[in-house]
This record gives C-alpha cells, sequence and structure tokens, in this order.
C-alpha cells in the first residue's frame, strides 16, 4: 500500500482549531489590528500552552499582531485568539499603532519641500 | 469369494484325511462283510458295499469341497470385518483429527499445497486399506482444503477492499486538510470566513479518523506515516484533533519527549480513540484530562473523564476486547453494532508494543492509561519543530526569535550611527545590505529614516561628531535635505553630494 502522505512532512499532526480551542476570533470584539503593537510584560511561564509562550517570547520586545504571526506561521485569526487569551490574563499589553491622522500629509512634506529647493 | 483365493491353512492338510476316513471304514466294512458272509451272498454284499462306499465316498468328497468353502468365507468375512473397522477408525480420524488438523494449519496460514503433500504422504495412512478408500479420503480433504482456502480469499479480498477504499478516502482527507490548510492561511484575516474554514477542517479530521480504523481493522497501518519524530505534545494534540468534543479535553502537563516518527500516527490513532470513548462516555459537561507522565518502562499518557463509571464486568468486557483484538481480530466478529474503537486500539497496542490497561478513575469516571514503551520514545531535539506547532518543541525557532529581535532593536542606534557613512551609496541602500546581514528586514526603515536626521540636529549628534566638530553644522542643511530627498525619491539623485558630505562628516 503506498502511502499517500509523502508530502506531507513539512504539516503537523494538530490542526489549527486545536490550538485556538475551536475559536476563530469571530465573536469578540476587534481591538487587535493587523498593527497593533504587543509587548509582553513577562516573561514565559512554565505550563503555558507552547504558542503563548512563543508569542511572550516573541514579544520582549514591541512587535506587530501581522509580525507575530509570519513568525509563528499561524494564520493571524489564530494569532489574535491566542492573542485575546493573553490580553485577558493580563500577560501582554496592546497598544494601538500611531494613528494615520497624525502624521503630517505626504503631500505637504512634498510642497514643503519644493518650496525649501525654490529657495 | 474366490477372490482372496487364500485356502484355510490349518484345517487345509487334515480335512481330505478326515473326509476320507468315513469312505475307508465303508470300504473295510464292505471288505470284512464280504470275507464274513457265505459265498452265495458275497457278490451282493460286495455290489452294496462298492454303492455304499461310492456313496459315502461321494457324500464325503461334497462335504470336504462345503467345508472348505465355508472356511473360506469364514476367513474371507473376518478379514473384510477387520478392513471394515480399520475403515471405520480411519473415517473417524479424518472427521475428529486430520480435518480440524488441515482447518487449522489453513488458518495460520500453510499453503494448500504444502498441507495436501504432506496429507498424501503415505505414512499417514495405515496400510490395508484400499486404494479407492484412500483416494476417496484424500478427495474429501482436498474439498475441504479448497473450502477453506476459498473462505480465506474471499476474507482477504473483502479486507483489502476495505483497506484499499479507505486508503482511497485516506488520500482525499489529506489533501482536502492540505488545501483546508492553505485556505486557512489565506484567509486568516477574516475571521467569519476563517471559522467556517475551521470546522470543516475539523469534520474532515473525523472523517480520516474513521479511514484510519477502517484501514487498522483492515489489517493495515493507520494512515500516513512520519519521517521524523514528533513531540509528545504535538500528538496529543494531534489525537485531540480528530474527536468531535476536542474542546472538552484538557491537556495538563507533558513532560518533554518526543514519539519517533515510526509510532506517531498509530499513537495519535489509539490515543484518538481512547479520547473519543472518553468524551463519548461521559456528560457534555464534563472535562477529560489527558496528561503524559514519565514513567520506568517509557511514557504513560492517561485518559480520565468523569463519567459514569465502568463497572467490573464491563470493564472486564473492555480489557477482553483489547485482548482479543491484540490476538488478531477478524471484522466478521464486530457485529452489527461494532465498537470499533477498542478493537482498534487493541490492534495498535499489539503492532506497536504500547500497554493499554483500563480502570476505574478517582473522578468517577474511567481511567485510560497508554504506556509507551521506551525505545519509542526520543528526545525534543531529534524532533521537527516546524509548522505551527512553533512552541512545542520549546522552540529551536522559538529561542532563536527572542535572540535575533534584541539585536535587531539594539542595532538600530549603532546602524545609525557607523554602516550609515561607512556606505557611501545611500542611506536605504546601506539600511538593505545592513538588513539582510542581520536577518531581520522588518522595522529598520523607520529607524533609518530617523537616524541621519537625528544624527545631523539632535542629540545623538554629540557623541558621534566629537572628532569634527566644525563640519557637520558647515553640511549640516545640505545634507540633511540630501539625505531626505533620496529617501524620499530613490536613492542617488543626490549620490555624490550626500556620500562625499556623509564620508567628510562622519567617516573619521
Amino acid at each position: 500500500m503506498s502511502d499517500p502522505g509523502g508530502d506531507w512532512e513539512d504539516a503537523s499532526p494538530e490542526r489549527l482549531y486545536v490550538i485556538t480551542g475551536g475559536r476563530s476570533g469571530a465573536l469578540g470584539p476587534a481591538t487587535l489590528d493587523l498593527v497593533t503593537l504587543i509587548v509582553a510584560r513577562s516573561g514565559p511561564k512554565p505550563g503555558m500552552q507552547p504558542e503563548h509562550a512563543a508569542i511572550i517570547r516573541l514579544c520582549q520586545a514591541p512587535l506587530s499582531v501581522a509580525e507575530i504571526s509570519a513568525y509563528l506561521g499561524l494564520p493571524v485569526s489564530v494569532v489574535t485568539v491566542l492573542l485575546d487569551d493573553l490580553l485577558a490574563a493580563d500577560l501582554v499589553l496592546s497598544r494601538a499603532p500611531v494613528a494615520r491622522a497624525q502624521l503630517p500629509d505626504l503631500a505637504l512634506i512634498e510642497a514643503v519641500i519644493d518650496g525649501l529647493q525654490k529657495l | 469369494m474366490v477372490r482372496e483365493g487364500s485356502s484355510p491353512g490349518s484345517s487345509g492338510p487334515t480335512s481330505p484325511v478326515i473326509w476320507a476316513v468315513p469312505a475307508a471304514v465303508t470300504a473295510a466294512g464292505t471288505v470284512l462283510a464280504v470275507a464274513l458272509v457265505s459265498a452265495p451272498a458275497r457278490t451282493p454284499v460286495a455290489w452294496l458295499g462298492a454303492v455304499a462306499f461310492a456313496a459315502v465316498a461321494l457324500s464325503c468328497a461334497v462335504a470336504h469341497r462345503r467345508g472348505r468353502q465355508l472356511a473360506e468365507l469364514r476367513a474371507t468375512v473376518a478379514t473384510q470385518r477387520t478392513a471394515l473397522e480399520r475403515q471405520q477408525a480411519e473415517t473417524v480420524r479424518l472427521a475428529s483429527e486430520l480435518l480440524p488438523d488441515v482447518v487449522g494449519r489453513l488458518r495460520k496460514g500453510e499453503f494448500p499445497e504444502d498441507v495436501l503433500t504432506s496429507l498424501e504422504a503415505s505414512d499417514v495412512y495405515e496400510p490395508g486399506l484400499t486404494p479407492e478408500f484412500r483416494a476417496a479420503h484424500l478427495a474429501v480433504l482436498r474439498s475441504v482444503v479448497d473450502a477453506v482456502v476459498a473462505e480465506e480469499d474471499l476474507r482477504d479480498s473483502a479486507q483489502r477492499a476495505f483497506v484499499n477504499i479507505a486508503r482511497r478516502v485516506q488520500a482525499i482527507v489529506h489533501q482536502q486538510a492540505q488545501e483546508l490548510r492553505g485556505m486557512e492561511d489565506r484567509h486568516g484575516k477574516a475571521p467569519e470566513v476563517f471559522g467556517d474554514l475551521l470546522r470543516l477542517d475539523h469534520g474532515t479530521a473525523l472523517i480520516g479518523r474513521l479511514a484510519d480504523s477502517i484501514a487498522v481493522l483492515g489489517g493495515a497501518r493507520p494512515g500516513r506515516q512520519w519521517s521524523k519524530a514528533v513531540p509528545l505534545y504535538s500528538v496529543l494534540r494531534g489525537a485531540m484533533s480528530r474527536i468531535i468534543d476536542y474542546q472538552r479535553v484538557e491537556l495538563h502537563s507533558v513532560s518533554e519527549v518526543a514519539v519517533v516518527g515510526p509510532a506517531v500516527e498509530p499513537l495519535i490513532h489509539a490515543l484518538a480513540e481512547l479520547l473519543d470513548n472518553a468524551t463519548r462516555y461521559s456528560p457534555p459537561h464534563t472535562k477529560v484530562h489527558l496528561t503524559a507522565v514519565d514513567v520506568n518502562s517509557g511514557i504513560a499518557v492517561e485518559i480520565e473523564d468523569g463519567g459514569v463509571s465502568m463497572s467490573e464486568e464491563a470493564r472486564k468486557r473492555a480489557e477482553r476486547m483489547l485482548q482479543q483484538a491484540q490476538r488478531g481480530i477478524d471484522v466478521n466478529d464486530l457485529g452489527e453494532t461494532p465498537r470499533l474503537g477498542l478493537a482498534v486500539v487493541g490492534r495498535l497496542s499489539q503492532a506497536y508494543d504500547f500497554q493499554v490497561s483500563l480502570r476505574s478513575s478517582a473522578y468517577g469516571g474511567v481511567r485510560a492509561v497508554v504506556v509507551v514503551p521506551q525505545h519509542l520514545i526520543t528526545t525534543t531535539s531529534a524532533a521537527t519543530g516546524v509548522a505551527h506547532g512553533i512552541g512545542t518543541s520549546s522552540g529551536p525557532r522559538g529561542a532563536l526569535e527572542p535572540a535575533a529581535r534584541p539585536t535587531g532593536s539594539t542595532a538600530a542606534p549603532s546602524a545609525a550611527a557607523v554602516p550609515a557613512p561607512a556606505v557611501p551609496a545611500g542611506p536605504i541602500a546601506s539600511a538593505a545590505t545592513e538588513v539582510t546581514a542581520n536577518g531581520l528586514p522588518q522595522r529598520r526603515r523607520k529607524a533609518r529614516a530617523t537616524a541621519p536626521a537625528a544624527t545631523t540636529p539632535g542629540a545623538a549628534a554629540p557623541e558621534t561628531t566629537t572628532d569634527q566638530p566644525e563640519t557637520t553644522p558647515s553640511t549640516e542643511p545640505g545634507l540633511w535635505l540630501a539625505a531626505f530627498q533620496s529617501g524620499l525619491s530613490g536613492e542617488n539623485q543626490n549620490d555624490n553630494a550626500s556620500s562625499a558630505s556623509a564620508s567628510k562628516g562622519e567617516q573619521p
């Protein structure tokens, strides 16, 4: 009997729904954006779910949700669910990114540069 | 009658003498009477004597012949009776010994040709039986062997068909799971779609477990094979991911070991069946506890539920079923409403040396313990740390990332101070090369954008430009503008100026 799973080797036996406990992050209020910055409040504790521990290790320096997702190789929704757990347990802090409106407009800057060069 | 042709040996030589006696006596009497009677009567007496002698001799001869035939008949009957008894005994032996032996040998997997030739060897039969009889017996045996072989073939082909279908289902399920994983990655940003995908994924995994069960009961390996060791934590969660009520399973402390590749799939499957039993036969609001601890002989995985306790009788039945399955199971024995789970567990534990025991739990339910022997256990360092089980091997990757992060964040000031002037091609190029060397291309852009602005007018300037304080203020506006502009629109607009001034400003 030939085994059809030869190209499965890089997969893992566990499926994503086990990692999230069946949650997809669809229910809760969407407090976490892709660019929300996450920083851990402490180091990982023993007995933690490995994904939680990995996030905490990653977030010793602030990291965005999208980056965590990329590093862990997990979809954003899974990371969001995991981060919700960590936020509820007060193990990480989230900080919304700098609002775009507070940054000066690009066109304005270009206009200023043009004006300065004309001087 | 005449077939035997053997004359009775004992009466043969004596009987002619005995049967000659009356004739001789008659002849002697006649001679005596002839001698004694008077002369005129002598002739009639002689005639009478002669006639009497002839009659007696004739009857004696006939009686002798009859007697001999009788003896021959008796002898024939005796030989036939012994032959019949022998045949009867042989038939009884055929029914009571030979046939069960033949069937047993065939069931044990001997080739039918071997069995037949060993039967045809002459020493199996006692001598004296006719060739027809032996041929008839052999024919009976041969037809029995044929029937048994045909039955076995039928069952084999049925099992092969089972396994074949199961393999196809497994292939489809594998492909589907793979595609689902891809979709989950693609639609990970949309929680609604993602939730639906997770449910589909779960259902697919359940189908896969069913197909695995059929394959195992058909005598084949379960599902896919793993070439590398997999951490026990992943194995346990893999088992969880194949049951319906995985949310009720609480995964407790797991010792940090890995399971060698060939044993991964069987262990996952066996644990999934036990977890399925545990969740199925306990109330829906209770939890099922799953732990794995080190024991002397290996790793003990415990599954404890808080359901209805198993009665002693039910426990014995379950253990009997496990043992039965370990001896080898027949798909036909599973019955009308098959409880496949324990049969599968028994089969797998027999094939892979797992020890499975079912006891009543301290929680009141059932406690199933699977002991994985030491030779199937390896260290986590040999395991794959791949895919989303990142932390499961307490990660080479997980350890690598935090090591890389601090260097990246601490490298930002130094990158602003040192390499930006060292590479005169422009800020973007310098940032790019420096970043690839560091392996973390993110977030550097911002640091670089602020860095030139900070070095020239700000607080970071004094420490880097202490050597030549007068050149930096002189080139300050032009440098700043040039750097800013090249950063905005391409790199080599003011390449010469910026490189020259940068090297002049900060090279020493």
